[in-house]
């Protein structure tokens, strides 16, 4: 087991390492004129412009913008942003920011997962019949469409009838229910879906029959074996469900105006804020990984078979 | 109803019956068969649900839609009108359903629209999948590739799709190709990672050993005892992977990354409709409609396909 | 005193399967007494298993009983609807134990909390109290360091221990009743003995009544007191278990008797039971069995036959019992008779080794296989030759590495050290294209499962001529159909089957379709691994004739890999015993059941299972312990202890083994 974790950590920051350069890289390929905004090249000149890189440290070969940027790194500082606040350290914006997105994403985490997962068990429960079948409904729905499209009248429609601010308020606590409602809905469909085929795929194992045939409840047997049987494997689920979240952040951030990094990034990208683009998608990825990682191990926790016999891939 | 069995009877239970009958040996034979060939039940289990067919019929009229209205109808979808009387029209009869704010009419931009996402969407299908086919197999077969591959999956399959989508299109600069190469990029290696597990568990099986201990060369193999057991994974993956690609171009058009403004693909009329929705909300009627229809229509097929390719579920 | 404790009467069971209705039993009759043991016998598809699982209730959502009455204690089951109801009497009263104990088990549950929820349900005992209870039946059914093993999970149970914990959670309530579904199919055949006695034993300890749904009729006679013969869906015969085993009227019975190897004569053709079982779906008029029944008489065609009273405990539903029949049946014994007599006479020498020439011989092999880091040897050092014309068969139990040389001899495996020699020639390392082209033409081999051997997306007509493709072995498409029909033909199938998939044939035809693949190209050395175990017992027959028969008419030399012990001794002249990974002891036939040697190949001759109840409960099981053998100083060697009988052992235990031959 500590064989396992060991070796599982040393591939997560492998692959920390490699996202890292590979992000930073491929951002020095963009052409330089991504640096600025339309409106900046209509009013500078070629010089201007290439002094003002030069000055950023842009011009330099990327290995040595990436040490710097490791050096930098570690002491703690991130650079500044270009254009969306111009001079300010993304430190003060990051810790401004991350806040908020953290606090609705674990809201949300735990709306979609308590939400997915009874409205998996209860299509399960009733598979076949028309609970289960309004809950397909929902989760094609949702998985199929453009998630922009439905937040969209989410947003318009919804709020209205419910009487919702239509945007996020930092002091008005009622402006929240709507974004993380939002953010939470895709995280319903998918926990939904998985945990109401694993128990379905459970139900025909022997051992459920065998269960039943001990004389166990029809209930019983659902509970106490199947659900616990299927919920195993979600555990797995559980870091693309972050993944998934970060994605919706960044739609919903923007559509509500929260002031957190998902709208950050719209804003930077729309901007061209390169440092600031940078140092956000950086730190997404690290935290994906970080979600996979920490999800391996919670499904080696919980799984007695991975516990003793690791993975035999 | 017992009586007549028992005067039945003693006709029947005469001596002369208690000689012994001619064997037959194809009738004992007789049983185990049915008649059965894959595809046949493959198609026939995917089409008996009524909603199916539905579907299918409904997906193959959008698309022949798009095709043809911009083949045959002489409306320039990105004609900007001077003339501000034409613009944000209601519906009516020269324009089905209005025009947008700029005076072009929403109706031919809509399926020029479907058109263009739709061979976006399908390009990108379409080398996922062949690029995910190959290399799938070529890793299935190969265990040394194992650790770099699975090292590329990690990496790309740790960031979210979105992400890696704004990075590309950020770093670009964006028109058709390039928007196929950011979405191209990211996707044919979780098809390859679903077709080697696939291959690997075909390359294992009894019947592949057995080809080989015939002596079977390489491409035999490869066509008569893989390709066919993967063509059903290939139409399904494609037809799931469409609906996907749609709406990252969406989204991305929504982020301000996507095509150019004047491009005209869905993701782009969705969200120029959805800037104007306040005042005129019918602008994005027509096309939030054939998205919608569209995605879903791509999402059931590739589902339902799945299912009736299960030889299990098969009549 | 006999008490019926369960009644069946004409029980009829229906399934909606995909818009049709099948009839899985049909007209089912069946007593249960106190205290004794019933043993269903019947091949798959018959309607055993689902008949007794209407006992319980548990039939699968789309079956209903829809006919006939079960009364259990003067209760109607039949009558039941809740589940409230069922819960009564299942589990607690009449319990079940599942074929295959490696997947009965929840496998992230601790075995006994999977013990101990039983018995807190059923009683709504204390939970301390039943873990206690639940450590005292661990240990009840044999497995030591009980109150450790309470917190393990199955995986790290094996095979047969996972089957002892299913049934200690079976009897975990002391029901009355316990239906043990084929218990040891799935286990190794000295696993399966332990097992067996285990069930007896505690069937005497616990007074219960004990059902057993096997196919094995050996299982049968060992522990059967009353046997019930099932086929398509009814019971053709009932009595006890020597009426059956000694004394069997319907034909089918009988049949099923005399296919069997153990009853075999070597050199002659099985007794073989042709065709395939009837599908449910169809309406069956008649005796189900007479298309099969080269002696049916024409009333079988016509009229379902009654129950016959045979005597007080026999009874036979077969037209061969009504008086008019008397003729027929007595010609039949006539028939009967002169066929054994031939048969006798008939039996063929003993291969004849001074003269033969060796074909295969392999030195030294071992294979390797990694598992998860670790590396263990699947085949270890491993030495044997195969003569021309001879069957040689590789008998062991699951994971003893059989099959593993099989397929390092046709070189599956790249990584195998040692040498093999096919005639003369190395074939070990690697070989060129056109080396192993040439090898794969003379060195064919037969899969195990049927179903998992033939390509499913391909015509029968391409499987069995894709050899043909592959050496280009006819000159137009004219002699490869011509090729084609005749080696279908000599395995006898239709030749109109070349069109159609491999999905629409039984077990028996498929695994008939595999051979002809294997021999369509004349080779001269065929590696058949276990090529009947998979199949139906009616079918094995025909399938162990037909390998017989190619092998006298095209001359083969057969390397023959199996775990039944019956079969083997039918069929091979040498037998080479295998445990883990080592062949441990080497013999012709009959010199290996005469004086077997080592103490493994002892422990498997006791273990098989005979046909005859009488030998069965008389018979001594003796166990293989591996840590008798002390090698730590005194190294094993591979010996030639008399002419052509091998041993492995160390120098004290041959001198043993001699002491025992008497030389």
């Amino acid at each position: 087991m500590l064989r396992y974790i060991l070796n599982r950590t040393l591939r997560s920051i492998l692959t920390v390492v490699i996202v890292f350069v590979t992000v930073f890289m491929l951002l020095r390929f963009m052409p330089l004129n991504g640096y600025f905004t339309d409106e900046m090249l209509k009013v500078s000149d070629e010089q201007t412009r290439m002094a003002y890189l030069r000055n950023q440290g842009l011009l330099d070969p990327p290995f040595s913008q990436l040490w710097r940027f490791v050096k930098n790194l570690f002491a703690g500082d991130l650079g500044r942003s270009l254009t969306v606040y111009p001079k300010v350290p993304i430190t003060i914006l990051l810790c401004e920011k991350i806040p908020v997105t953290a606090a609705f994403g674990a809201a949300s985490l735990v709306l979609g997962m308590t939400l997915g997962l009874l409205m998996g068990m209860f299509m399960a429960r009733y598979k076949e019949r028309l609970g289960d079948t309004l809950g397909t409904f929902y989760v094609v729905f949702v998985r199929a469409v453009p998630s922009l499209i439905y937040l969209f009248f989410i947003q318009v429609w919804v709020s209205g009838v419910l009487k919702l601010p239509l945007v996020f308020y930092e002091d008005r606590p009622e402006s929240w229910i709507l974004p993380t409602i939002c953010l939470s809905l895709g995280s319903i469909a998918w926990y939904a879906i998985w945990l109401r085929r694993f128990m379905v795929d459970e139900e025909n194992r022997d051992y459920v029959k065998f269960a039943m045939v001990k004389g166990l409840s029809k209930k019983y047997v659902l509970r106490r074996h199947l659900f616990k049987n299927a919920i195993i494997p979600i555990a797995i689920y559980l870091p693309s469900d972050i993944l998934f979240i970060i994605s919706g952040s960044l739609i919903i951030e923007s559509l509500y105006a929260i002031p957190g990094t998902g709208g950050l990034l719209t804003k930077a990208i729309q901007k061209q804020d390169n440092n600031l683009v940078q140092v956000i998608v950086l730190m997404y990825a690290i935290l994906s990984v970080l979600g996979v990682f920490l999800g391996d191990l919670l499904v080696a926790f919980v799984d007695p078979r991975i516990r003793l016999t690791e993975d035999e891939g | 109803m017992k009586s007549e069995t028992v005067k039945n009877m003693d006709v029947l239970l005469r001596p002369e019956k208690f000689r012994a009958a001619v064997f037959d040996r194809t009738a004992s034979e007789e049983g185990g068969f049915s008649n059965y060939s894959y595809w046949r039940s493959t198609i026939r289990t995917f089409f008996r649900s009524k909603f199916v067919v539905f579907i299918v019929a409904l997906i193959g009229m959008l698309i022949l839609m798009a095709f043809l209205y911009p083949a045959l109808s002489k409306t320039d979808p990105g004609a900007i009108s001077t003339n501000p009387m034409t613009w944000n029209k209601r519906p009516n009869a020269d324009h089905w359903f209005g025009t947008d704010s700029i005076g072009r009419d929403i109706w031919a931009r809509a399926w020029y629209g479907t058109r263009n996402s739709f061979l976006l969407a399908f390009f990108i299908a379409c080398s996922d999948v062949g690029v995910g086919t190959v290399v799938g197999a070529l890793w299935g077969y190969n265990k040394k590739m194992d650790p770099v591959m699975i090292e590329i999956y990690n990496v790309m399959t740790n960031i979210p799709s979105t992400v890696y989508l704004v990075l590309l299109a950020y770093i670009m600069n964006t028109s058709f190709l390039t928007l196929f190469i950011a979405m191209a990029s990211r996707g044919w290696i979780v098809e390859a990672r679903f077709f080697r597990n696939r291959i690997l568990s075909i390359r294992d099986s009894e019947y592949n050993v057995a080809s080989k201990c015939l002596g079977t060369p390489m491409r035999r193999i490869v066509s008569r005892n893989i390709i066919p057991h993967i063509v059903s994974l290939i139409i399904m993956e494609t037809a799931l992977v469409i609906p996907y690609s749609i709406s990252s171009e969406v989204f991305l058009s929504f982020i301000g990354i996507g095509m150019p403004v004047d491009a005209v693909t869905l993701g782009n009329i969705v969200n120029q409709g959805r800037s104007s929705f306040a005042l005129h909300p019918y602008q994005m009627l027509l096309p939030t409609a054939i998205l919608c229809v569209i995605t879903i229509a791509f999402y059931v097929i590739g589902n339902k396909f799945a299912d009736a390719s299960d030889p299990r579920n098969h009549v | 005193m006999r008490n019926v404790i369960l009644s069946a009467r004409d029980v009829e069971i229906k399934f909606r399967l995909r818009e049709k209705v099948l009839t899985a039993v049909r007209g089912a009759t069946l007593d249960l007494y106190e205290g004794e043991t019933l043993a269903i016998v019947g091949e798959s598809g018959c309607g055993k298993s689902v008949f007794t699982k209407s006992f319980i209730g548990m039939l699968d959502k789309n079956g209903w009983v829809s006919g006939g009455s079960l009364l259990y204690r003067g209760e109607e089951l039949t009558r039941f609807k809740t589940e409230r109801e069922w819960l009564r009497i299942r589990g607690k009263k009449i319990a079940m134990v599942f074929q295959d104990p490696m997947t009965s088990l929840n496998p992230v549950r601790t075995v006994g909390e999977q013990i101990a929820e039983v018995i807190v349900w059923h009683f709504g005992t204390e939970h301390e109290q039943a873990k206690r209870e639940a450590v005292e039946i661990l240990r009840r059914v044999g497995i030591g360091d009980a109150e450790y093993r309470y917190q393990q999970y199955p995986h790290e149970f094996s095979g047969g221990m996972r089957q002892r914990v299913v049934i200690a959670t079976a009897i975990a309530c002391r029901p009355e009743i316990l239906i043990c579904d084929e218990p040891t199919t799935a286990l190794d055949v000295t696993v399966q003995a332990q097992i067996l006695a285990l069930i007896k034993q505690l069937q005497k300890e616990l007074k219960m009544t004990v059902v057993y749904i096997t196919h094995d009729l050996g299982v049968v006679a060992n522990v059967a007191d009353w046997v019930s013969v099932m086929y398509a869906g009814q019971i053709v015969e009932y009595g006890t278990s020597r009426d059956i085993f000694h004394d069997p009227r319907h034909p089918y019975t009988k049949a099923l008797l005399q296919s069997l190897p153990q009853l075999g004569v070597k050199g002659c053709d099985l007794y073989s039971i042709k065709g395939t079982p009837p599908t449910l779906y169809k309406q069956i008029t008649g005796d189900a069995f007479a298309p099969r029944n080269p002696d049916a008489m024409e009333i079988d065609f016509e009229a379902e036959p009654p129950m016959f009273q045979v005597s007080d405990t026999h009874c036979a539903k077969t037209w061969l019992l009504h008086p008019f029949a008397r003729e027929h049946a007595e010609k039949l014994n006539f028939a009967e008779e002169a066929r054994k007599k031939e048969a006798v006479a008939a039996q063929a020498p003993p291969f004849d080794y001074c003269k033969a020439d060796k074909l295969l011989s392999v030195r030294n092999l071992t294979v390797k296989f990694r598992l998860s880091h670790r590396e263990f040897k699947a085949v270890d050092n491993v030495s044997f030759d195969v003569y021309r014309g001879e069957t040689l068969s590789l008998v062991g139990e699951s994971g003893s590495g059989k099959t593993t040389i099989g397929r390092a001899v046709m070189k599956i495996y790249q990584k195998a050290e040692g040498e093999i020699e096919y005639a003369g020639k190395r074939i070990d390392g690697k070989l060129s294209k056109q080396e192993r082209r040439e090898l794969h033409l003379h060195l064919q081999m037969i899969f195990q499962d049927p179903m998992a051997s033939l390509n499913e997306r391909a015509k029968v007509d391409y499987i069995v001529s894709e050899g043909l493709y592959n050496y280009r072995l006819f000159a137009n498409e004219e002699e490869r159909m011509r090729r084609v029909e005749q080696i279908m033909a000599e395995v006898g199938l239709n030749r109109d089957f070349i069109s159609r998939f491999p999905h629409e044939f039984s077990g028996g035809q498929r695994q008939r379709i595999g051979i002809a693949r294997s021999l369509v190209m004349n080779p001269d050395f065929v590696i058949a691994d276990e090529p009947i175990s998979a199949l139906d017992v009616s079918i094995r027959a025909q399938v162990i004739n037909l390998l017989n028969k190619l092998k006298k008419e095209r001359n083969l030399t057969y390397l023959f890999i199996a775990h039944d012990l019956s079969v083997v001794k039918f069929i091979s002249d040498r037998i080479a015993v295998i445990n883990k990974g080592r062949i441990v002891e080497m013999a012709t036939c009959d010199e290996l059941f005469l004086h077997p040697l080592h103490p493994y190949t002892k422990a498997l001759l006791s273990a098989v299972p005979h046909p005859d109840p009488d030998r069965e409960r008389a018979k001594e099981l003796l166990v293989y312990d591996a840590s008798i053998h002390n090698y730590k100083i005194d190294k094993p060697v591979w010996c030639e202890i008399t002419d052509r009988h091998f041993v492995f052992g160390n120098r004290y235990e041959l001198d043993m083994y001699r002491e025992e031959l008497g030389i």
